[in-house]
């Protein structure tokens, strides 16, 4: 393609932005608050999901083990435990320890143990699980798995938390996907409409090309790029927009006392993902164009 | 070089075109007359494959115009220029990208454009005006503007459907002498039209339609 003929077509796709100067703009802002509806629910699940993995990592699972142990059987539980490679850490809690952690966690209820007599507390090994054993569903497998080795009393985690988190970012997955295919669609309509109206209004120039041999190619590169230029504007209009609102949040939570230090978990998408999402409202942009062309094609626009 | 062998082109049943079998050999100059709606039109849109025949065969330089496949038509139009009585020009661009603009969709160079859109704006005299906005033109001169961008790329054939429509037997002069000095280059050139102002300045074959069917054939001698 000759310097003259890109040119030509780029020029044609500014012009084509300038003449409908309103209805561009108009389609700009709605599409960019269309994909800041999208982008709220993506960044509650990016935020939700950091938080459920960084949970995840925290949580410990605590392997009580039988009181009437002998020293070579908590050695053994121990060594298969070590093998495991769902095992990431391994720490061993005595009785005396764990009586000892107690009475120094919880001194006011310390006299309650006195009156037993004796130590109610079993020895334990308390296990961090390796990286890719940390979701919910591995947890509880593993957990089933840890009370099946004989000796072991019982196996406990925070499971309900953990699964609870996972439960709410598996709804607001299921969510954004849906209200992003939703809006997506919208996106893809206010754009094809602006298009339309663009073809419309160059509807003769249009038949003049068609007239003295232009490919449909050429006759469609600048509509196709005006649509491009829509959805990435739009798109990236709703980034600033998001962002805009995210660090208001984010103001409004360090203000908030109760809150404190929860604002330092919340993160903004990061640059590869902004990308991503502004290359979608690129692509979203040529599909509506093209959805356009193809009625105008068909002689419907 | 033009041939139809008995074309007929409906339009939702109505008959638009009926049995017309033509030959129009190269370099000739052909007057298609008749009143309106005796298929002229229609015609000239089957020579450049923006409508389809219902029945027979059209040949342009020996090539079926319906076996063209959809992305052929446009190489086809290329070799083809056309004008129209409404000149349909751009008004947003000057004279001289309107007629630059079938060797832009070709793929010309920038020298090449200058060059050639240059030399058709001078056989119609209006190099002159080349940074103006057809707007700013007389009709006359918007006629020629449209004759430059239709001739610019050397094409084999020109079809004019009724070009001297909206101008006055003075400027209808002009035109044909133009479309004349274009033909003696040796374009073929096809006049559709019911101006008797034309038959009387255009002594060549005359071909009359009326009601979709061809009337009459009459060769003229120069």
């Amino acid at each position: 393609m000759s310097v003259r003929r890109l040119l030509y077509l780029l020029r044609e796709a500014v012009a084509n932005v300038l003449t409908n100067r309103t209805t561009t703009v108009v389609a700009v802002a709605t599409t960019a608050f269309t994909f800041a509806c999208v982008g709220v629910f993506l960044l509650l699940y990016v935020n939700l999901r950091a938080m459920a993995s960084s949970l995840e990592q925290d949580i410990q699972v605590m392997v009580y083990l039988q009181d009437d142990l002998t020293e070579q059987t908590r050695g053994e539980i121990e060594l298969q435990l070590k093998a495991d490679r769902a095992v990431g850490a391994l720490t061993f809690v005595s009785k005396e320890r764990a009586l000892a952690d107690f009475q120094s966690q919880f001194p006011a209820e310390s006299h309650l143990l006195q009156g037993l007599g004796r130590n109610p507390l079993p020895a334990s090994f308390v296990v961090t699980l390796a990286v890719e054993s940390r979701s919910s569903e591995a947890m509880r497998r593993w957990a089933n798995r840890a009370q099946a080795i004989p000796g072991v009393a019982q196996v406990q985690y925070n499971q309900e938390w953990v699964e609870a988190l996972a439960g709410i970012v598996r709804y607001i997955e299921v969510a954004a996907i849906i209200v992003g295919i939703i809006l997506s669609a919208a996106s893809v309509t206010i754009i094809a409409n602006t298009i339309r109206l663009a073809l419309y209004s160059r509807r003769e120039e249009i038949e003049i090309l068609g007239l003295i041999g232009a490919s449909s190619t050429f006759i469609r590169v600048p509509y196709l790029l005006e649509g491009a230029a829509l959805g990435l504007l739009g798109s990236a209009l709703s980034l600033v927009i998001l962002k805009a609102g995210f660090e208001l949040f984010r103001h409004e939570i360090r203000s908030a006392s109760r809150f404190l230090g929860v604002d330092t978990l919340l993160t903004f998408f990061p640059v590869e993902m902004c990308v991503v999402l502004v290359c979608v409202g690129l692509f979203l942009g040529c599909a509506g164009s093209f959805l356009s062309l193809l009625r105008f094609g068909e002689g419907r626009a | 070089m033009i041939q139809l062998f008995h074309v007929s082109k409906y339009y939702d049943r109505r008959l638009a075109l009926s049995d017309v079998t033509l030959d129009i050999e190269k370099g000739e100059f052909v007057l298609l007359m008749g009143p309106s709606g005796a298929g002229k039109s229609t015609l000239l849109k089957l020579l450049i494959g923006a409508e389809r025949p219902e029945e027979g065969q059209i040949l342009v330089q020996g090539r079926s115009l319906s076996k063209l496949r959809p992305s052929e038509i446009p190489l086809l139009r290329r070799k083809v220029g056309v004008v129209l009585q409404d000149f349909r020009l751009l008004p947003k661009k000057t004279v001289f990208d309107n007629v630059s603009l079938p060797l832009l969709v070709q793929g010309a160079s920038t020298v090449e454009i200058r060059r050639k859109v240059t030399e058709a704006l001078r056989s119609v005299g209006l190099d002159h005006k080349k940074d103006l906005f057809p707007p700013g033109l007389s009709t006359g001169e918007q006629q020629r503007v449209c004759i430059a961008r239709a001739t610019v790329n050397g094409p084999i054939m020109l079809l004019a459907d009724e070009p001297t429509g909206n101008l006055d037997p003075e400027l209808t002069s002009e035109i044909i002498e133009l479309f004349k000095s274009i033909n003696a280059r040796g374009t073929t050139i096809i006049v559709a039209t019911h101006d008797p102002n034309v038959l009387a300045q255009v002594n060549r074959r005359v071909i009359t339609l009326d009601q979709g069917k061809v009337v009459s054939r009459e060769q003229v001698c120069p």
